[in-house]
């Protein structure tokens, strides 16, 4: 199997000598590299991506709790701004490493009281990273308003910083996303023949590599086609058929054949995925989430806690699973109007969405075993429209699990020394943050989170800086969040 | 040469033929007549066609140009050639949402929803009788499958409450892309920009100028959305589509300040009913909750609200639109304008960008012909829109029917079998077995449903030609991940440039489609072909609890192609292969799957009567229908 991975690597890499489209950003050398790459895990770990569409406005998920700020706050988004004494407090350290970085308290959306009080527990599994961003190298006011240093192309698109934030290196057209790259790099960790990658959230950026080892499917199980024979009264002879018509090198043309792998991608990954979720002994972790019924991202981690469990359990198919990478999401972000009365919704089901899945994995003995991390286009406009916010730039995310060094901010500052700094809230000309318009610089890099998170991962260096070739670009390379 | 000029003088012959107005759309309403750097008339490239198209051929031209190509069809098209039929389809009377609204409305008395405006979706996809007058046949294919393609474009989604709650909203937005499938682009821009349903969607209804006192700003959203995605993208084009590239990098048609003078620009539009004055806030206007009778009325102007660079500190002064050689005045609006007439120079701005041709031409290609046209096709097509021969820029009919006339076209599968076609659509698919099957709607009952304290009835009973049922038209998006006017964000359910994983990746070759074939989707689209093929029969009996019924199909139409005397081997299937060859797949089966399937159905005799409830040849039909539709063969169309 990894004989036969390895030999295709190698062959793609040949391939592509001749396609321009790997000489930019380095992936000739990353398809190289997975051809070459030989790890190996004692360890089990699991990645999830926790993608909320449409772009969040973190700026009113986590909020100034002190007089100062809040009244900046309240000044910026006057017709937005959430109570002051609605907001639930983070007791992160007040400075220094792990703090915010400004000397401000902050607090959490109202709706969001699992993850606060993961946030202030002892040992916390919840971290807040702040003011990320896609960059190409550090940028200030002055150098974004005059124009000269490289940027991510067409800021402020949803298309093209969702593919930025999955993609990295940045491409309108990403062929590949960090997630689907890793999963080539890291091809010969696993000894199962089931793909690396899930996707319970359709098909995406992140999820693509040069192998295509990934699998898409439903939110709590896998799709599978009907077999014909079942009601054909001649047995297998249409099934046979059926088969004959989806084999591969039949067909002639390739959009033919690319659907005819999909099909076979499909048949034969279903049925391993279903009998693992299924399997005899799987904890009930269907209670640790209590909108299973209604709530997509629910449904979909609680069937990551299952699939982690039966990668760690020695379920059929799923032994020699040292790593899996998964994609979730959910939508409704965009929230260009009636910001707050969406928004309560949306950060009520995240909360106990993410809670839920670190506490159904901790009821297993699984916890520090995956880090699941948000991302979204972008985060919005710290000045508002009449009742919402417009595509913005920078903005907070949420990681967590229990490898997470929790309770406390991450991310890096302008100087570069690798600490949080949470944004200025000022009104836009008085605001080193604010691009101009009420979109905010970035101080944290996309790459700087992402790479953190493939470091804990286990990719080496070397593999990093293939991955995401603009971490040279900033001091610090690993923000030390797990 | 000489032969050169004298196919030159029959495409403009043709284009000038009565009846046959490809020529001819004007530029109507109020959009400003073309401003055109007057290029050359377009060169054609291509053979004559042939006058009268063989069988396979007319059923490739009808795969990419109606919702499936029918036997009836096939004939039709073969009889009077591809110019008489283009110009019966752009003279065939619309069908129109609003109308089969008015008849579920005012003659059935029945509340029309978003389940009804899918059943007229399907019946403009399918065609045939109309349910409100069956002696009225709805034939107007191509503009259906024009107003889809528009569909995907402009995308409008009733994933957005407000839409979906007010159908009457969906119907007179869909309207506007079947009235507009043939008219002009610039038209077509306008009606869209003032659709409320759009305005809804991206937010461009009740946006209003900045208001430094509240920190608030215009909304953004539409005004780069209708740069991006409707009209010119990204980065500046070639006109055969390909990026242009200084120093290796592609080029940026726009910045983010340019959108913000768009923003700027599109502000002061709201419900056309509309009374500032009676609310706090522009933006507390509201849709009419009892009628939704302000949802099918374009939006109005309220000048106060407009931004027209007047208005200090807040306005924009002097707003900088796309900027391009002979944009008019550079692209900059000078402050003072109404919000008319700043809408028209800003949407002329737009217009008159050289991206347009071949940004929305190559894109129209991909909807009905090939996901990978080469760069030579592109441009002959941007060539139309830039000048359809008459001296006017933006006539989609020009443009469409040049797509579908053009070598590549009608030729590309032979000239480059190995990446011509597009993957099919589930909804195109399903259209494609129906339309093939003399689908009806069938069973369902006459029901007498509360709503609130009055009382109404559902007619399903005797209706077949209301396409209807949970099974067959409200539900598609739960059975193959597809519904009209449902795609899950205004990127469409798929992107232009999506590039599968695989083969597609190392040749570089886009595949739109495949960006929503996921692994459970995949699974969905075959199994969903099981009971279509398999079970679903216009004969059968009808549950008498079903209300709402069913569509299916007619196997025994083809009875007398699945064979003539005891089946087996000694009354091969042959005939019916052959049939089915250029009825669903234009003849492009290859000889390893007609084998295949031959050899299998010829399996099948007189002995599968189902203990003497069937005709063998049933199962001939079925088998040949699953087998087909759910081969990799057939996804592709060519």
């Amino acid at each position: 199997m990894n004989f036969d991975r390895r030999k295709f690597l190698g062959h793609t890499a040949r391939a592509a000598l001749g396609a321009s489209i790997y000489s930019a950003f380095g992936s000739l050398q990353l398809v190289r590299a997975a051809a070459q790459a030989n790890y190996s895990f004692s360890d089990y770990k699991a990645l999830v991506c926790v993608f909320l569409y449409g772009g969040n406005d973190a700026f009113n998920m986590i909020v100034p709790t002190d007089a100062t700020r809040y009244a900046q706050y309240k000044a910026v988004r006057p017709t937005i701004a959430l109570a002051q004494n609605a907001l639930l407090a983070l007791n992160a350290p007040g400075s220094g490493a792990g703090s915010p970085g400004d000397g401000g308290n902050y607090g959490f959306h109202s709706a969001m009281p699992e993850l606060q009080a993961l946030f202030n527990q002892a040992n916390s599994p919840v971290g807040v990273v702040a003011n990320v961003g896609t960059l190409v190298r550090p940028v200030t006011k002055a150098q974004y308003q005059g124009g000269s240093v490289a940027l991510p192309p067409q800021l402020f698109s949803h298309a093209d910083q969702q593919a930025y934030w999955q993609s990295s290196p940045p491409s309108n057209a990403p062929s590949t996303g960090w997630g689907g790259r890793i999963c080539d790099l890291l091809a010969s960790a696993n000894t199962s023949s089931l793909p690396m990658l899930n996707s319970l959230a359709g098909e995406d950026a992140f999820i693509r590599g040069n192998t295509g080892n990934n699998y898409i499917m439903n939110p709590d199980s896998a799709a599978t086609i009907d077999a014909p024979d079942s009601w054909d009264d001649n047995a297998n002879n249409l099934q046979a058929a059926f088969d004959a018509l989806r084999a591969s090198g039949t067909q002639a043309n390739t959009l033919e054949r690319t659907y005819a792998a999909q099909m076979n991608h499909s048949i034969n990954t279903a049925a391993q995925i279903n009998s693992a979720i299924n399997a005899t002994g799987m904890p009930a972790f269907e209670s640790f989430f209590p909108n299973i019924s209604g709530g997509d991202l629910d449904r979909q981690l609680c069937t990551v806690a299952k699939l982690i469990w039966a990668a760690n359990n020695n379920i059929a198919g799923y032994t020699g699973q040292k790593r899996q990478v998964f994609f979730v999401s959910t939508g409704g972000f965009d929230t260009h109007d009636n910001e707050l009365s969406v928004q309560s919704g949306l950060f009520a089901l995240l909360s106990k969405s993410l809670a839920g899945f670190y506490k159904a994995l901790n009821s297993a003995g699984l916890a520090s075993t995956a880090t699941a991390f948000t991302a979204s286009d972008f985060g919005r406009t710290l000045s508002c429209n009449e009742d919402g916010t417009d595509h913005g730039w920078a903005s907070h995310h949420l990681v967590v699990g229990g490898a997470v060094k929790g309770g406390k901010f991450y991310g890096d500052n302008l100087a570069g020394s690798g600490t949080a700094a949470m944004p200025s809230l000022a009104l836009s000309a008085g605001n080193p943050n604010d691009a101009g318009y009420g979109q905010i610089i970035p101080t944290t890099s996309v790459d700087q989170y992402s790479a953190t998170l493939a470091s804990w991962f286990g990719l080496g260096a070397s593999d990093l800086a293939l991955l995401f070739p603009n971490l040279a670009n900033f001091n610090v390379g690993n923000l030390g969040f797990v | 040469m000489r032969r050169a000029r004298r196919v030159l003088c029959k495409v403009v012959c043709c284009a000038l033929l009565p009846g046959l107005a490809f020529g001819g759309a004007t530029v109507a309403g109020n959009a400003s007549p073309p401003r055109l750097p007057i290029s050359p008339r377009p060169r054609p490239s291509s053979p004559p066609l042939p006058v009268a198209p063989s069988a396979p051929e007319a059923s490739r031209f009808l795969a990419q140009a109606t919702f499936g190509p029918t036997d009836a069809d096939i004939s039709h098209l073969q009889a009077v050639g591809y110019q008489v039929w283009l110009g019966e389809q752009f003279n065939a009377a619309p069908t129109r949402r609003m109308d089969y609204r008015n008849w579920v409305e005012n003659t059935l008395h029945e509340e029309f929803t978003t389940d009804d405006m899918l059943e007229a979706w399907w019946l403009g996809a399918l065609g045939g009788p109309d349910p409100a007058d069956p002696s009225v046949i709805r034939r107007d294919q191509l503009r259906q499958r024009v107003a889809f393609a528009l569909s995907e474009i402009f995308v409008v989604s009733t994933r957005t409450t407000l839409i979906d709650q007010f159908p009457n909203g969906q119907a007179y937005y869909y309207d506007v892309l079947v009235n507009d499938a043939f008219a002009n682009y610039r038209q077509l821009l306008e009606d869209v920009t003032l659709s409320p349903a759009m305005g809804v969607y991206l937010n461009m209804l009740s946006n209003q100028r900045a208001d430094s006192t509240k920190n608030i700003h215009p909304d953004e959203n539409y005004a780069r959305e209708v740069n991006q995605l409707f009209s010119v993208g990204l980065v500046l084009l070639n006109q055969d589509g390909t990026a242009q590239l200084v120093n290796g990098q592609p080029v940026p048609t726009y910045t983010q300040d340019t959108v913000k003078a768009f923003a700027h620009v599109f502000t002061g539009w709201n419900w056309s009913d509309c009374v500032p004055a009676n609310h706090n806030d522009f933006s507390d206007c509201a849709v009419d909750w009892s009628t939704g009778a302000n949802m099918q009325q374009p939006m109005a102007a309220f000048a106060a609200y407009h931004d027209n660079g007047t208005r200090a500190p807040d306005d924009l002064s002097n707003k900088q639109l796309l900027s391009y050689a002979g944009a008019a005045n550079g692209g900059l609006l000078v402050d003072g304008g109404t919000p008319q007439n700043d809408l028209k120079f800003a949407l002329d701005n737009i217009f008159n960008h050289p991206n347009v041709g071949p940004f929305i031409g190559r894109q129209l290609i991909q909807r009905l012909v090939t996901s990978n046209p080469s760069p030579a096709y592109v441009r002959r097509i941007a060539a139309v829109f830039n000048n359809n021969g008459l001296g006017v820029r933006g006539d989609l009919k020009s443009v469409v029917a040049a797509i579908l006339l053009d070598d590549e076209a009608r030729n590309g599968a032979g000239k480059y079998p190995d990446t011509f076609g597009k993957l099919r659509e589930p909804l195109l698919r399903l259209s494609h077995i129906w339309r093939a099957m003399g689908a009806q709607h069938r069973c369902g009952n006459d029901t007498v449903r509360q709503s609130g304290s009055s009382s109404y009835t559902q007619h399903y009973a005797n209706r077949p030609y209301r396409y209807a049922g949970w099974y067959s038209v409200w539900g598609t998006n739960y059975l193959f991940n597809q519904q009209p006017l449902y795609a899950s964000s205004v990127f469409n359910f798929f992107r232009p440039g999506f590039i599968p994983p695989g083969e597609m990746t190392t040749k570089q070759l886009y595949g739109p489609e495949f960006q929503i074939t996921t692994d459970s989707q995949i699974a969905e689209v075959t199994n969903d072909v099981l009971p279509r093929a398999m079970w679903l029969d216009i004969h059968d009996t009808c549950d008498s609890t079903d209300d709402y019924g069913d569509v299916a199909i007619d196997h025994q139409r083809d009875l007398a192609l699945a064979g003539s005397g005891q089946g087996g081997p000694a009354d091969p299937a042959d005939r019916l292969v052959d049939a089915y060859n250029i009825r669903f797949m234009g003849g492009q089966m290859s000889a390893y799957m007609r084998t295949t399937l031959i050899n299998y159905l010829n399996r099948i005799d007189h002995y599968w009567d189902n203990n003497g409830t069937q005709d063998w040849r049933i199962a001939r039909i079925q088998r040949a229908l699953y087998l087909i539709f759910t081969s990799p063969e057939y996804a592709i169309q060519k």
